[in-house]
């Protein structure tokens, strides 16, 4: 054996060095791994007696740049003594922060709320019981538009709300020779048909049913049995066979066999579904409202109109809208809740609401506020007046697992719309396995 | 002192692993280990000791069975693949025919899948997969297919996808540690191969792969445990659909803690999957012993 | 080589070589020039059909908005330190390790070997709430060293295994003629291993500076505050709840990964013939 690497030799003799050494800078590294780190201001207690609210939520990033900021330095000036710290994530990780966060008990202090989570949340014990902060504040809540409760105390109150129009674009209707726009299931499939034209790849309507998004089976399919007025819930128990729930899902199977909805629906999200009608491939899409700047921001040419999800053709009474809420609740082990709900009390008064909601391109969780774009823009007034005209549903805000329970629905129906089984197997299996959960 | 010393070398060695694994990995492991046998943790505040339910829940739920048989499909095409894919283009990029400059290139090219996060992967595969996407258009217009194919919305066709997209994303790995692999092997026995009149091919398996092999065995016990739990790029292509066509034990495991909210069958499915990586483990650790003597 | 015969071989070898490269090219580079493609569209024209490489919408505009960005450079920093810490940290501890299971037989030994590579196979995902508990108890959240003690566990047992077959493949001989010279068996590990195995360390060191530097959920978990979070939280951030920034992401993710690859570019002479073959001869 020859050896060839030898450069080492002379530097060889400190044998009895090498080892102590050789800890010693181990331990260096490795202090200085976890010591180079400045501890991040670690919710940096600030003057004497002033409080620093953390204040976990999506919608910082979801509004323009600095605008929400810009609503808590508001709130700062009104309130000396406490300061809001944003603590912003994606919307889609949100819930497992919250759920990680009561569990090492590190929660923020203020969280934003989706109404699919409150249940969980309530049961995990991580949400303080608002009726309670309301009664020791003594606070009036006759202008709160909603509250989510559960067991008959509030755990969530909308700070503003999203509807679910239906979106419809007008070129294509011109282009099928289509005048009005559809109210009833019948028009809206004969629309729907007369708008597909697959061959320059044109469809009807786009139908998200994506697992891991489940949220189309709330928007996109439930808003059919809400809008004539059915439910999917008896009083406090799932009831997806009952007629309503039937003809809706019956009515959507006829609109998939007909090849009018847009191709990929199983794995599209709601994300998805919106490109395609920017993209002026698919005719119609219910969708919310928050899509209407994206969509004129996007492609500006597209003209489009905003009109309630048509019914049973020969429903006369109220129209049932779906919405969706961000949400605000209260961490049960802040410290700090009187000033948490300080920080409620201020984002629901009238004049931060009507701001809020006017940034966030949405509809006022204060009775008394109006969204300045209410009266200066044709399309908001146009959703305004269906919001108005219409009932807000969404059935799924407060039940356990809502999510899942979306999700489970979804592959039933998925099942459904394949011809792999009939609508009442669809049916029963996910009423079967919606009970599980009840 | 230095047959003291000497013994304990190898831990003064492996001191700073066996502290930092133990605090870090161990700990919140054996935490799971015990929710695996309550009654539903987290959510409850006062959790009681229920014994093996959990896992007798989780074993006889058809779900796991389809996830289970699913796992197994995309875990060992894409080791497979990978391997092969891995040692084709590391043997490649070692010819000698090739000049050393474009060499640098085409390792650069290819290993271009390597340095994108999974979240971004999975988006781009969305994108190019949809039936509107490049990939479609592309077989249109060179009349592979005739309508455009639903990648990763068709029961038939979404398992595959998502394998192929898993594929793509991790050959990178193998690629480079079978190239550093190659380097270490001798010229001379290539050399003496020559000359005992082997060609190419025999010299490809009676040389270069016995001495990669050591290199593959680790490489493919590893891909396969990670692999198992592969998550994000299956939760934000398909989400385990359509229908249960891509569920596999992560997303499964996944919704059960945080759509189902039950951490207990969530970790119990944890340790199914520890269980099986041990056999792959197992496995790895005989092959070791066998080298070492 | 005159032989016209070989000659001709050789330029059938050559022609069928460059074509399974360029097939592979296609393969690997086709989806990375689509996002590259995709980050100078506008979010409308990256679903127009038919797809086009270049359209109109062509602009620099996603790019310009990252950069101008204070925040989005600030998760640059980050990922940057943090990945590289945790490349120089996982390096040194699982060469440490490596070297103790390759050259030392000790009790328990074959124990630790089967502990290391199993920790692993626990899904991270069902870990996030015990470890984030952990870390909080630890005093380190929302802290780098939560990020980079994080990513050492999720790397140091690839460090372990791929240093012990590295170390395996060099023979005894080169650390005990070390010792019979008077050195002990950390010379032996530093001034002949180490620079031996230099390949097998780069390519270990590029694959964990690969992990910390994509990792996602914990990176997200285990901070709060927007100067603590990396390049991959950033990206989900332009996730939004009702659309994507699709041409932004994409920018993005261009972006992050420029660095990685001018960094392998550098390393890449290490995988050059050469460094380690022929060292011992029998």
């Amino acid at each position: 054996m020859a050896i060839l690497f030898n450069k080492g030799n002379k530097k060889m003799k400190h044998r009895t060095f090498a080892l102590p050494l050789m800890l010693i800078l181990l331990i260096a590294i490795l202090s200085s791994c976890t010591t180079i780190a400045p501890q991040a201001a670690p919710s940096a207690p600030g003057a004497k007696g002033s409080v620093t609210l953390e204040f976990m939520q999506w919608w910082e990033p979801e509004l323009p740049a600095g605008a929400f900021r810009a609503l808590m330095d508001e709130f700062e000036a009104q309130n000396p003594g406490i300061k809001v710290q944003l603590i912003s994530g994606p919307y889609s990780t949100t819930r497992e922060q919250v759920v990680a966060g009561a569990a090492a008990g590190t929660m923020s202090d203020v969280v934003g709320l989706d109404g699919a989570w409150v249940n969980d949340f309530v049961k995990q014990g991580a949400l303080a019981n608002l009726s309670e902060l309301m009664a020791q504040t003594g606070y009036d809540d006759s202008a709160l538009a909603a509250q989510i409760q559960l067991n008959g105390s509030t755990y969530m109150i909308p700070v503003v709300n999203f509807v679910y129009p239906l979106f419809v674009n007008l070129d294509l209707m011109d282009a099928a020779g289509i005048v009005n726009v559809p109210t009833t299931r019948s028009e809206f499939a004969a629309a729907a048909a007369a708008l597909t034209e697959p061959l320059s790849n044109r469809y009807g309507w786009v139908l998200p049913l994506s697992l891991e998004q489940p949220n189309g089976i709330q928007n996109d399919v439930m808003s059919w049995v809400w809008a004539s007025g059915g439910s999917m819930m008896t009083e406090d128990k799932p009831d997806l066979t009952n007629p309503a729930v039937r003809s809706a899902a019956e009515y959507i199977k006829g609109l998939y066999d007909a090849g009018v909805i847009a191709p990929g629906a199983f794995s599209m999200r709601e994300q998805d579904k919106v490109e395609e009608f920017v993209n002026g491939r698919v005719g119609m899409m219910i969708s919310s409202m928050a899509h209407i700047n994206m969509i004129r921001e996007r492609n500006p040419d597209l003209k489009f109109t905003i009109a309630a999800v048509p019914v049973e053709d020969g429903y006369t009474g109220k129209r049932g809208l779906a919405y969706a809420s961000w949400g605000i609740g209260v961490a049960a082990n802040s410290p700090h809740q009187a000033e948490a709900w300080k920080l409620i009390e201020f984002l629901m008064s009238e004049e931060a609401n009507s701001k809020l909601s006017s940034i966030a391109n949405a509809f006022p969780g204060n009775i008394n506020s109006t969204p300045d774009f209410v009266q200066t823009d044709e399309l908001f007034g146009a959703a305004f007046e269906v919001f108005q005209a219409a009932s807000l549903v969404n059935e799924f805000v407060g039940l356990p697992v809502a999510e899942e329970l979306m999700r489970l629905f979804a592959e039933q129906f998925q099942l459904y719309l394949d011809g792999s089984q009939t609508l009442d197997d669809a049916l029963n299996k996910a009423q079967e396995a919606w009970m599980a959960h009840f | 002192m230095s047959k003291i010393f000497r013994k304990s070398t190898p831990l003064i060695y492996l001191s700073p692993t066996i502290l930092l694994l133990t605090i870090l990995s161990l700990i919140p492991i054996v935490m799971v280990f015990i929710y695996s046998f309550m009654d539903n943790v987290v959510m409850n505040q006062n959790p009681k000791f229920v014994g093996m339910t959990n896992y007798v829940k989780i074993v006889t739920n058809s779900v796991f069975l389809q996830a289970f048989s699913n796992t197994m499909y995309f875990t060992v095409m894409s080791v497979v693949f990978h391997l092969i894919l891995g040692l084709t283009f590391a043997l490649l990029l070692n010819a000698r025919a090739l000049p050393p400059f474009l060499k640098a290139i085409f390792r650069t090219i290819y290993i271009l899948p390597w340095v994108f996060t999974a979240a971004v992967i999975a988006i781009l595969w969305r994108l190019m997969l949809n039936p509107n996407g490049v990939i479609n258009y592309l077989l249109i217009t060179f009349e592979i297919i005739e309508r455009p194919v639903e990648w990763l919305s068709s029961r038939q066709l979404a398992l595959h996808a998502v394998t192929f997209i898993n594929i793509w994303a991790g050959y990178p790995f193998y690629m480079v540690s079978l190239l550093a692999g190659l380097q270490g092997i001798s010229e001379e026995l290539y050399e003496a191969g020559t000359i005992d009149g082997a060609n190419q091919r025999q010299l490809f398996w009676y040389i270069t792969l016995p001495q990669l092999k050591p290199i593959i065995i680790s490489l493919a016990m590893l891909d396969f445990i990670w692999t198992m739990h592969q998550f994000t790029l299956i939760w934000m292509t398909t989400g385990g659909g359509p229908i249960r066509a891509t569920e596999m034990l992560s997303t499964l495991t996944y919704k059960l803690a945080f759509s189902s909210y039950q951490f207990s069958h969530a970790s119990a499915t944890a340790f199914l999957i520890l269980a099986l990586s041990a056999f792959v483990a197992i496995f790895y650790v005989r092959q070791q012993k066998a080298a070492d003597e | 080589m005159n032989n016209p015969k070989s000659a001709m071989q050789r330029s059938i070898i050559y022609i069928l070589l460059s074509v399974t490269l360029l097939i592979g090219t296609l393969y690997a580079g086709f989806p990375v020039l689509w996002m590259v493609s995709s980050s100078f569209k506008s979010n409308t024209q990256i679903f127009a059909y038919p797809p086009q490489l270049i359209d109109d919408s062509f602009s620099l505009q996603a790019y310009t908005s990252v950069l101008s960005n204070p925040q989005k450079l600030r998760f640059f920093f980050n990922s940057y330190l943090i990945s590289i810490l945790v490349t120089l940290c996982t390096l040194i501890v699982g060469i440490l390790a490596g070297y103790s299971f390759s050259r030392y037989n000790f009790k328990f030994k074959r124990l630790l070997n089967m502990l290391i590579i199993s920790i692993q196979a626990v899904p991270p995902i069902t870990l996030l709430i015990p470890y984030f508990s952990l870390i909080v108890t630890l005093q380190l959240y929302n802290t780098y060293a939560a990020l980079v003690l994080t990513y050492m566990v999720f790397t140091l047992s690839y460090a372990i295994i791929m240093m012990t077959g590295y170390f395996n493949t060099l023979p005894r001989e080169l650390d005990e003629a070390v010792m019979l010279d008077g050195g002990s068996s950390f010379v032996a590990l530093w001034r002949v291993l180490v620079p031996i195995s230099l390949p097998g360390i780069v390519s270990v060191g590029v694959y964990t500076f690969m992990i910390a530097w994509n990792e996602f959920l914990f990176a997200l978990t285990l901070t709060k505050t927007n100067d603590m979070r990396t390049v991959p939280v950033g990206i989900q951030l332009l996730m939004g709840q009702h659309s994507y920034e699709w041409n932004e992401m994409m920018a993005m993710s261009v972006l992050g990964s420029l660095p990685v690859l001018i960094l392998f570019l550098f390393f890449q002479r290490y995988f050059i013939a050469g460094m380690t073959a022929g060292s011992v001869k029998g």
